[in-house]
């Protein structure tokens, strides 16, 4: 099963009729296909504004000018280029259960493809406890091999220290753009810090959230010394249907706390279970959130 | 209360080592295991203490005490648990089943086509539906015989099967003899005596209801059946010769009303599918009325006696309305007389009416014969065929050589213990002269003078050596018994005294003549094969299960019994005021043994199942994931 690609090729086939949306407007050059507040080099007519010293001779009005002795500047509407960057939790809590490090990548891939079809740069940056060295590629899906290649070498170690990846993020990519965060965001307890500073920056925010069912509701009972994975921490803990009742009302209430920053911030939020098929994650709850369409 | 598979010490045992096998797994079910997981800040709620941890100690006691409650249920259930005391053995039944002839009557007030065996049926599932699974039933199908249709069983199934496969005989029922089998296999069965359960409306015997002879049964239960049915039926069909009119039959019919209302019904005779006579008779309720006709005819022939009942309500019971008998040709014997002076000789074979006399002359003489040949003194070139009777046949050309001729001869005597001498016990007969013949070893002597037998049967010949119809002797009575000893010497069959009968299946007794010798009696079935029967007190008595023509012969007499009539009940037996009655109750003791480890079982499981259910960590927290789940895509849908 090695040597089986992360997506077949009738899923992507399916992808292909998707796009990346995002609700801010973006500066930058044309060839995008959201549109943006922000006027520039487009076909379609958007405002007029004074002329001022340094304009654009060819965008003057000439016709107004005539007739009232005084130069405005035609705006035209532009869809810039946006990077849509992906970034992928893979710390060491994202393999307690292998399957949900494996759905995180399939996920990536299907993002990253979505986005590559409609031509949009795609940078792709595995993180733990720092920004790891990823992949950016555009152009079309034909490129998207190198992107499947890379996201399947990936393995998952370290513990998560978001601060430190949101500063760094913050450093290495100054344009502002969409930020597709998947993750479990279990690992660090503020992570909501570091992900306000990354929305305060300018960027989109999408917090795509993963969880498995023994995540959310666990099933044992009994005498248990529970250890965190990513810093191996201990608590010798008694759980009975209490406990585990108490347990999932934090959790919910933590999904709650993420999915109200994603809203603050005018980004959007998905809660998926890994018992969801890959196919109603992307279909049903991303298309529900309008992170794609 | 006891545990038939396992006595209290290993009971206690084994649920002992349950026990203590299931607080260790619970014990060792709450020891701390290692589990890695994502994330520990939502075990631990803010401003609240970590959960302490409490192990050796049982937590849910609800849950263990289910868990331990469902084990010995389920222990029980394996013990075979059972609550009483002596009710709980084995026990073996005896369900007898009316099977008589009766049974085939309509079911008064039932669907058209129903029977009193229905209902005896019905009864019988009835009953054994409250059988315990663990006693043994024997099934006993009860007419004039009693017949064990099963072994002692347990599977309900073939008992059922029987039940449903009895249908009713030809008999009537013969209740003690029947109730006597069944106390008897109790008895040798070697398990506790259980009931003795009769299904069936008691019909029995005259014989049975004056002398009723019922064992000492324990456990006696009746299902009664309803059986007030009208009905008048033929009792019996017996056909003779008339003693006073040649070539008439004398047809006696007897007709019985079964019912309890006076009727009146019509007896119609067919003979050869023509209509013979037709005569109607008043029934009083529970009387017999017989009715003769008289039939003519000498050839065999197929006689039918019908009866009709006229009125409403109909006949409830058709089996006993129609009887048919065969009656036999009634023949007659060719005697042809080659003599000179056959006057002498014709009143001696006029007389007969199964005689047909032919007198010839000596020169009309032919060999052929079809019965008798007589010659008087007359030795023809050509002997005759068959049989033929020899009167002084000349000296010198007699069939058999004679010795010497005697005149006057002294001290006639016939030869006792032969056909040919029956009856004739005369001494000292006067004739005129005689023969004395010669004799070899296969001869019989008839007749003997002091100097040599006179009288010589010799095959198909009767040689006389002297005129019995000639001198002082004709005058004599040997001389007429003498020709009748040579009538039936030479035919037996047409002198046999026939007398035809059609009665009931079941025991049969036919008198037996005193003169008739025992040795000579046959009991033959239609089929020709000999059925047994027994002579007692000067009566041949015999058993027919089943409708069949029988024979009896004895000496010359012939006796046919046409056993076409199912056999009929006489009276209504009264069931004894300390038998069981009815299907049992629910609180009956028949049921009190229950057997109660299948709901022992299923209630074990079943609380192993709540507890599960309700303390078991599996299907719990799946409800909760999927709860879970299905609010978090609310939320984020919203």
């Amino acid at each position: 099963m090695a040597n089986e690609p992360l997506l077949d090729r009738r899923f992507l086939e399916r992808l292909e009729r998707l796009t990346i949306h995002w609700q801010r407007s973006f500066n930058g050059l044309v060839g995008g296909h959201n549109r943006s507040r922000f006027s520039g080099g487009g076909q379609e007519f958007l405002d007029h504004r004074n002329f001022h010293q340094g304009d654009d001779l060819r965008a003057v009005n000439w016709r107004a000018f005539m007739r009232l002795d005084k130069m405005f500047l035609k705006m035209f509407q532009v869809e810039p280029r946006v990077p849509v960057r992906i970034l992928l939790d893979t710390s060491e809590s994202m393999a307690v259960d292998p399957a949900k490090f494996e759905y995180a990548r399939k996920l990536a891939a299907s993002l990253s493809y979505v986005g590559l079809v409609r031509l949009d740069m795609i940078e792709l940056m595995p993180f733990a406890g720092e920004l790891h060295k990823g992949r950016t590629v555009g152009g079309g899906r034909q490129r998207f091999s190198p992107l499947g290649t890379f996201l399947e070498e990936l393995k998952a170690s370290g513990s998560t220290d978001f601060m430190k990846v949101a500063r760094q993020f913050l450093n290495e990519f100054p344009q502002r753009g969409l930020v597709v965060i998947i993750s479990d965001f279990l690992g660090e307890e503020n992570c909501e810090k570091a992900i306000q500073y990354i929305a305060d920056a300018g960027n989109e925010i999408c917090l795509i959230q993963l969880w498995t069912d023994d995540e959310r509701s666990p099933s044992w009972s009994g005498e248990f010394d529970l250890v965190e994975s990513e810093t191996g921490a201990k608590l010798h803990i008694h759980v009975d249907s209490d406990s585990r009742k108490r347990y999932t009302e934090e959790f919910d209430k933590f999904a709650a706390s993420l999915r109200t920053l994603a809203l603050r911030n005018s980004g959007r939020y998905a809660g998926i279970p890994t018992s969801l098929s890959l196919d109603d994650a992307i279909f049903v709850e991303l298309v529900k959130t309008r992170s794609i369409a | 209360m006891e545990l038939l598979n396992l006595t209290l010490g290993q009971f206690l045992v084994t649920f002992g080592g349950v026990a203590a096998v299931a607080l260790a797994l619970y014990l060792l079910d709450r020891t701390k295991k290692r589990h890695v997981v994502s994330t520990l800040r939502f075990w631990v709620t803010p401003g609240q203490p970590a959960p302490v941890s409490r192990n050796r100690r049982i937590q849910q006691k609800v849950s263990f005490l289910m868990q331990l409650l469902g084990m010995l249920l389920l222990l029980l259930a394996i013990a075979e648990f059972q609550f009483g005391g002596g009710f709980n053995k084995h026990r073996d039944h005896v369900l007898v089943l009316d099977s008589s002839a009766w049974m085939s009557a309509s079911l008064p007030g039932g669907a058209k086509g129903t029977t009193l065996m229905d209902s005896v049926r019905a009864n019988a599932l009835g009953w054994l539906r409250a059988v315990p699974p663990t006693d043994r039933v024997l099934v006993v199908r009860a007419d004039g015989l009693a017949t064990p249709v099963t072994a002692w069983e347990t599977d309900h199934k073939k008992i059922l099967r029987a039940i449903l496969e009895t249908t009713p005989g030809s008999t009537a029922l013969n209740l003690s003899q029947n109730l006597e089998f069944a106390r008897g296999m109790q008895e040798r069965s070697g398990s506790d005596a259980g009931e003795i359960v009769y299904s069936g409306p008691g019909r029995i015997s005259a014989r049975e209801a004056t002398s009723p002879n019922l064992p000492a049964m324990p456990a006696f239960r009746v299902l009664a059946v309803d059986d007030a049915v009208e009905n008048c039926g033929l009792r019996s069909v017996g056909a003779r010769h008339s003693e006073t009119k040649p070539g008439v039959w004398e047809i006696l019919v007897r007709a019985r009303n079964y019912g309890r209302r006076s009727r009146t019904v019509s007896v119609t005779l067919n003979y050869g599918h023509a209509p013979a006579g037709n005569h109607t008779l008043e029934l009083p309720p529970g009387e017999d009325k017989e009715t003769l006709f008289e039939l003519s005819s000498r050839a065999a022939g197929i006689l039918e006696a019908r009866l009709y009942l006229q009125g409403a309500p109909g006949d409830g019971f058709a089996a006993d309305n129609y009887a048919a008998l065969e009656l036999p040709e009634q023949r007659t014997l060719h005697v042809i007389v080659y003599s000179d002076q056959p006057a002498s000789l014709k009143p001696a074979l006029e007389s007969d009416p199964q005689v047909r006399a032919e007198f010839r002359a000596k020169s009309a003489y032919t060999p052929e014969n079809d019965g008798l040949v007589i010659l008087d003194r007359f030795r023809p070139a050509v002997q005759p065929k068959g049989k033929s009777f020899w009167i002084d046949p000349p000296s010198d050309r007699s069939p058999i050589p004679v010795k010497e001729r005697v005149d006057h001869p002294e001290g006639l005597r016939w030869i006792p213990d032969q056909p040919l001498t029956q009856g004739l016990r005369a001494r000292n007969s006067q004739i005129e002269s005689t023969s004395v013949l010669q004799t070899v070893n296969d001869d019989v002597r008839v007749a003997e003078i002091d100097k040599g037998p006179v009288m010589i049967a010799r095959g198909d010949m009767l040689v006389s050596g002297f005129n019995p119809f000639a001198g002082s002797m004709r005058y004599e009575l040997s001389v007429p018994i003498l020709v009748g000893n040579i009538l039936h010497w030479a035919s037996p069959d047409t002198f046999r005294d026939v007398d035809v009968g059609t009665q009931s299946a079941g025991a049969v007794s036919s008198p037996l003549p005193t003169s008739v010798d025992r040795k000579t009696v046959q009991v033959l079935t239609e089929t020709g094969s000999v059925l047994p029967f027994n002579i007692r007190d000067r009566s041949v008595q015999f058993f027919a299960g089943e409708p069949t023509r029988v024979r009896v012969l004895s000496g010359s007499n012939e006796r046919v019994f046409s056993l076409t009539l199912p056999e009929m009940w006489d009276a209504k037996w009264t069931a004894p005021r300390d038998a069981r009655k009815g299907i049992p109750a629910w609180n009956d003791s028949l049921r009190r043994n229950r057997v109660l480890w299948p709901w022992l079982a299923l209630l074990g499981i079943g609380l192993l199942v709540a507890e599960w259910i309700l303390y078991g960590s599996y299907q719990l927290s799946r409800l909760q994931r999927v709860a879970g789940t299905a609010r978090t895509q609310q939320e984020s849908a919203a």
